[in-house]
């Protein structure tokens, strides 16, 4: 009789090998997905189209405005959220602007240039002001 | 039900496409759901741009748009059907040779990964419902906005006051979102979630169905348990993000041009080999989607003029090519209308992007020897842990199969694969060049973007990978 051939061994081998790794990233990425009994969505709409909805209501359709709020790099996103929420209207980092956003979602404000008057606070942090356009 | 016809106009307008270069007479099972997987990307491509002109003409009547566009196609496919039809000449004889029982049991890890990838990314979907990262609001969905909601303003969007938004960006899937939405008369959140899902699907499907033709059932079923089993192929489906509707149109370049090394003109007369005309058209819509699609457009015209230029060419069954028709030419005319949307697009709408410099900075940049150890590093890295595979790495796994697998190549002489192999290698090398030259923290952009860049590429090597594996002499376990 032949003496079976070695390469059909290794090819059953590596084929296993390849198939058995395979399934347990295929495990693995099941027990790390969000669960069906335990889905809690991402607050991003909680922190921009819900916190902007009401001033938004308060401000031209489109065009441009400006942004107030905590300087620190950790407030970047929350800038970034304010101009999802307020699409289409572009929400400039500055506050030379007629129309100025104030967000603060953590801490009222400590100090405000003078000049921007305070229109009216919608509350959750958001206000809306009154600025001076030099831009 | 407008969303619906949306679907179906973008759908519809994809497969007449499809079918003007892919033959339709007794297609194969495999060969429909291809087919469709081809038709949903492209679909996609075709109403974004549509989409984009209505936009640029200032008309609100997109659907009129659409229709136009979807007329067209069927003018052209009409005229192709009656004037000359394709025979396809795949090969599947060189795939792996299994017995019955190692057949079955493929089968059932297929369905398996299939069904945990699924499940994986659509829990992700729900659970993230603006996407999963900063990326997906901050830029594509926000692009989406400005071109939905801005009215004859959404040139706003792509204002030098928001540069973190990158409005240099292609707008492929922003305005396919902003298309869908502009039907339902609604921002949803859904729209670019099930668009995400629909890419990573049919990047799925197109993987599986085009090694089903061009190499057969075992080795289809292999890639794809190789791709489902990716979990961050799987996570970034859902996350909103361009990286996997690019990896698509890389995938769909790739297998529409071994495809039409396939294809044997009845007609002499038509001397355009439409296949390689559908692989350009898939070009362009990669060059759409991300900057890096261009990167990737460049790379492949450059590998294939090496490839145009050698002598005798065999396509990827293994038999030289009847038709002695050049590549390039086809291929550059299916992506040029794409290219000129997009010169359009940069050229009046778009801001400069931020990776360059002044050429004495990158000049410096260059010269510095550290960087490249640095890159070299974090590319070596990312080749270990890339996918987020758990216990092993897939990108090892696929290079040990290769060697325990080894048998006599039959691959040499196949330009076509080398020159697919040099197409991705020199996008790699492209992104190399931009980490030399970025302005950015070269750690910071390393860590953000290295997996999302060889995301892009990994379902078109997993293609070629089994493409050249397969054809290698087959295993014969009956010995």
């Amino acid at each position: 009789m032949p003496a079976p051939s070695a390469q059909p061994i290794r090819t059953t081998a590596s084929i296993a090998f390849l198939i058995l790794l395979s399934l347990l990233s295929s495990v693995w990425m099941i027990f790390t997905s969000p669960k069906p009994w335990h889905i809690e969505a991402n607050s991003i709409a909680a922190r921009s189209d819900k916190r902007f909805a009401a001033v938004k209501a308060h401000l031209p359709a489109n065009g441009i405005i400006g942004y107030i709020g905590e300087t620190c790099d950790a407030a970047l996103p929350d800038y970034y959220l304010a101009q999802y929420a307020l699409a289409p209207l572009v929400v400039d980092r500055s506050a030379h602007r007629a129309i100025v956003i104030g967000n603060f979602p953590d801490a009222p404000p400590s100090e405000i240039s003078a000049d921007l008057k305070l229109v009216q606070d919608f509350g959750n942090g958001v206000l809306l002001f009154a600025g001076k356009e030099t831009k | 039900m407008a969303i619906a016809l949306a679907a179906v106009i973008c759908l519809t307008s994809g497969y007449l496409l499809i079918n003007f270069a892919l033959p339709d007479s007794k297609p194969s099972r495999s060969l429909q759901v291809m087919k469709l997987s081809l038709a949903a990307g492209f679909g996609l491509g075709i109403s974004s741009i549509a989409f984009f002109l209505a936009r640029m003409f200032g008309t609100r009547h997109f659907v009129v748009f659409d229709i136009a566009v979807l007329a067209a196609i069927y003018t052209l496919r009409y005229r192709a059907r009656v004037h000359s039809s394709h025979t396809f000449a795949a090969k599947n004889a060189m795939d792996f040779e299994f017995p019955r029982w190692l057949v079955r049991v493929l089968i059932a890890a297929f369905v398996f990964a299939f069904m945990a990838a699924c499940y994986g990314s659509t829990m992700r979907a729900i659970a993230h419902p603006h996407g999963d990262g900063w990326d997906a609001f901050a830029i594509w969905n926000l692009h989406a906005r400005f071109l939905f909601l801005g009215g004859s303003h959404w040139r706003d969007g792509f204002n030098a006051l928001i540069p973190w938004s990158h409005p240099d960006y292609p707008l492929l899937l922003p305005a396919a979102t902003a298309r869908f939405c502009s039907y339902a008369g609604i921002n949803s959140p859904m729209v670019p979630a099930v668009l995400g899902l629909v890419f990573a699907f049919s990047t799925l499907s197109l993987l599986v169905s085009s090694l089903f033709q061009l190499r057969g059932p075992n080795a289809a079923l292999l890639a794809g348990i190789a791709l489902s089993s990716t979990p961050f192929f799987a996570e970034h489906g859902a996350a909103q993000y361009a990286d996997v509707p690019l990896s698509f149109f890389i995938l769909a370049t790739i297998v529409l041009l071994h495809f039409g090394s396939h294809l044997e003109p009845i007609i002499q007369s038509r001397r355009l080999n439409r296949c390689w005309t559908l692989a350009g058209v898939a070009a362009g819509f990669a060059a759409w989607t991300k900057n890096e699609g261009l990167l990737f457009l460049t790379a492949l015209l450059f590998a294939f003029c090496l490839f145009s230029i050698t002598k005798r060419s065999k396509n990827s069954a293994g038999e030289f090519c009847k038709s002695k028709q050049g590549l390039l030419a086809p291929a550059v005319l299916g992506s040029i209308p794409i290219l000129a949307v997009i010169a359009w697009f940069k050229h009046s709408v778009a801001t400069s992007g931020d990776l360059w410099s002044t050429p004495e900075v990158m000049i410096h940049r260059i010269l510095t020897p550290s960087r490249y150890g640095i890159i070299l590093r974090w590319y070596a890295k990312e080749f270990l842990r890339f996918g987020g595979w758990w216990i092993f790495p897939g990108t090892v796994l696929l290079v040990a199969f290769y060697f325990l697998t080894r048998g006599k190549d039959l691959s040499e002489g196949d330009p076509l694969l080398r020159a697919s192999v040099t197409a991705l290698t020199l996008t790699l090398a492209g992104y190399f060049a931009i980490y030399l030259i970025t302005p950015l923290d070269l750690y910071w952009h390393l860590r953000f973007s290295l997996n999302r860049l060889f995301l892009q590429l990994w379902p078109a090597t997993i293609f070629l990978f089994f493409l050249s594996v397969g054809r290698r002499a087959p295993l014969n376990f009956s010995k």
